[in-house]
């Protein structure tokens, strides 16, 4: 339906949208540094780091076992995956699952994640609701239905105004999640100013459950380990080699480089 | 040539100077006595240029003090990290090398053991205790300690190729080939892995261990064409293979083959190597004689 375009008020834009995008970034920016600041060491266990490095042993010889002889690889195979004694059958490790109440170390960093993030998230919020309410920030390029019309035009009382446009809240909390690219760009990966990497770590349940992990770890592996057959590599490779001349281009040159300088 | 070398160092602006130390550090070279010549001229020239890059030069110029036997340098460095980061067990860690360097290896191994106790799962100390039996001529202990350490920590590899030396040197050659099958795994495109295991099945002879080695020599041909080490395995290994009494008339008959193409891509070789210049003819020759001297009798 063709609907009467609203012209904003170009103040609105260099006073309201360009504003909000500063202040949403700096305060990524401010985040990540705090969030360094109060990180606390992750002391691990040597079984743990053990354990990690074993299935990446593991995980090696099932992907890289071609290389290997084929009696090689079945003697680290027999060894990970024996009936009576192969490591994979046989480990158990003692599980303990990280409830925040057993934990004290748990509890400080959900706390220190909470303070982080959602505290600042909710206060900013709000404080650009009070801020820059009354008016209509931007138009979202999609048309929306009118469920969202209450979400998205807090302060706004216009019953016939179109819910695509919306109020600086909405602009503000676009922000918090489409500048997550850019901080990956400026603060490199894994940055602490990633807010939804954080809320999906808070979703996905207790984080670090690493402890319950090992031993089905120990299981996926052992049954990934005994599917996998040996294809040995080296096969045809005097065929393949020798189809053609050596490419012995630039191995000897006049001057050979001398030594580090 | 080493005279004219030090003093085109000296001459070097200091921004060169850093970046040289640098690359020397990634690259994990122990050109020593150049890193000290480097490193002790920025320390005590343009300390102040260096900013906070002046502590790990400071731990690169004393490992490089220790190994030429410059206990003042390496006692300077060490105090001024001392000072920067007290109770850092990577400054402990220093501490024992030096220690080390000054065979005063109780003392040292006192040192790594405290460092352990603080936190079980540093490995350098675990590894630099390990050195010191090696140092100390312990080879059979060393080996036993070095298998515990892998026991827990699966995936070091360097400490996989410290092993497989150690065995080659006690001549346990099956041992050593398990060692590097863990390194031809992890770095399946390295050819020098490839090649070493195939020498080492070579010096463990019987057939099987020919072909292997054959096949090993082959591989790591192709995933480096100018490994010309591998080029002369090959030959050797075919031709061994080829003149075994107990292999049938086809395997030996393509073994022959394999020793042929080795043959030429070694003439091959020499002749690019000595493109224009007067003894080419001469070394392309003493090769060929070589060759020659080398086939053992196919009948």
């Amino acid at each position: 339906m063709a609907e009467p375009e609203l012209l904003l008020d170009s103040n609105i834009r260099l006073w309201v949208v360009l504003p909000i995008v500063f202040i949403t970034f700096l305060v990524g920016v401010i985040r990540h540094y705090v969030s360094i600041l109060l990180q606390s060491d992750k002391k691990l266990t040597l079984e743990q780091v053990s354990d990690s490095q074993i299935l990446i042993r593991s995980r090696i010889l099932r992907e890289n076992g071609k290389y290997i002889p084929k009696q090689s690889f079945l003697m680290r195979k027999f060894y990970f995956n024996n009936q009576e004694d192969g490591f994979f059958k046989n480990t158990k490790r003692k599980v303990v699952p990280p409830s925040p109440m057993t934990d004290p170390s748990m509890l400080t960093d959900m706390m220190k994640g909470n303070v982080t993030n959602v505290l600042p998230m909710i206060l900013i919020g709000g404080w650009i609701n009070w801020t820059f309410s009354g008016f209509v920030t931007t138009k979202v390029p999609f048309p929306l239905t009118l469920r969202f019309k209450p979400m998205l035009q807090q302060g706004i009382e216009l019953l016939s105004l179109d819910a695509s446009w919306v109020s600086s809240a909405s602009w503000y909390f676009l922000n918090v999640f489409g500048l997550r690219s850019m901080y990956s760009l400026i603060l490199g990966q894994d940055n602490g100013a990633d807010q939804s990497r954080i809320m999906q770590e808070q979703m996905s349940g207790a984080a670090m459950a690493m402890p319950a992990d090992t031993n089905k770890a120990f299981k996926a592996e052992w049954e990934a380990l005994e599917l996998t057959d040996h294809q040995w590599a080296l096969e045809n490779i005097e065929e393949e080699l020798m189809s053609r001349e050596l490419d012995l281009d630039g191995m000897f040159s006049k001057e050979l480089p001398t030594g580090i300088f | 040539m080493g005279h004219v070398k030090e003093i085109n160092v000296l001459i070097i602006v200091f921004t060169e100077m850093r970046d040289k130390l640098r690359k020397w550090r990634e690259d994990n070279h122990r050109n020593s006595e150049q890193i000290v010549d480097v490193g002790e001229e920025l320390i005590n020239e343009h300390a102040s240029k260096l900013g906070d890059d002046i502590w790990i030069i400071y731990e690169q110029v004393m490992i490089a003090a220790l190994d030429c036997s410059r206990d003042d340098l390496a006692w300077t460095c060490l105090q001024e990290l001392k000072k920067q980061f007290p109770g850092s067990q990577r400054v402990k860690r220093l501490a024992g090398m030096r220690l080390e360097a000054l065979e005063k290896y109780e003392d040292a191994s006192k040192q790594y053991d405290s460092i352990l106790q603080d936190d079980p799962t540093n490995t350098a100390a675990r590894k630099r205790k390990i050195s010191i039996l090696k140092a100390q001529g312990k080879s059979a202990e060393a080996i036993r300690e070095l298998n515990e350490y892998l026991e827990q920590f699966v995936g070091d590899q360097e400490a996989w190729h410290e092993l497989s030396e150690l065995y080659i040197n006690e001549h346990d050659y099956g041992k050593a080939a398990f060692c590097l099958e863990e390194l031809m795994m992890t770095n399946p495109h390295n050819h020098l892995y490839c090649e070493q295991y195939a020498e080492v099945k070579y010096t463990q002879g019987g057939l099987e261990n020919l072909e292997l080695s054959r096949k090993y020599f082959a591989q790591a041909l192709k995933l480096n064409n100018g490994n010309m080490r591998a080029l002369f395995g090959l030959y050797m290994s075919a031709s061994h293979i080829a003149a075994s009494p107990k292999v049938n008339a086809t395997v030996k008959k393509a073994n022959v083959k394999y020793a042929a193409w080795a043959t030429n891509q070694i003439n091959r070789a020499y002749q690019l190597a000595g493109r224009g210049t007067k003894e080419n003819k001469c070394s392309v020759k003493a090769v060929e004689e070589m060759l020659e001297s080398m086939q053992i009798t196919m009948s």
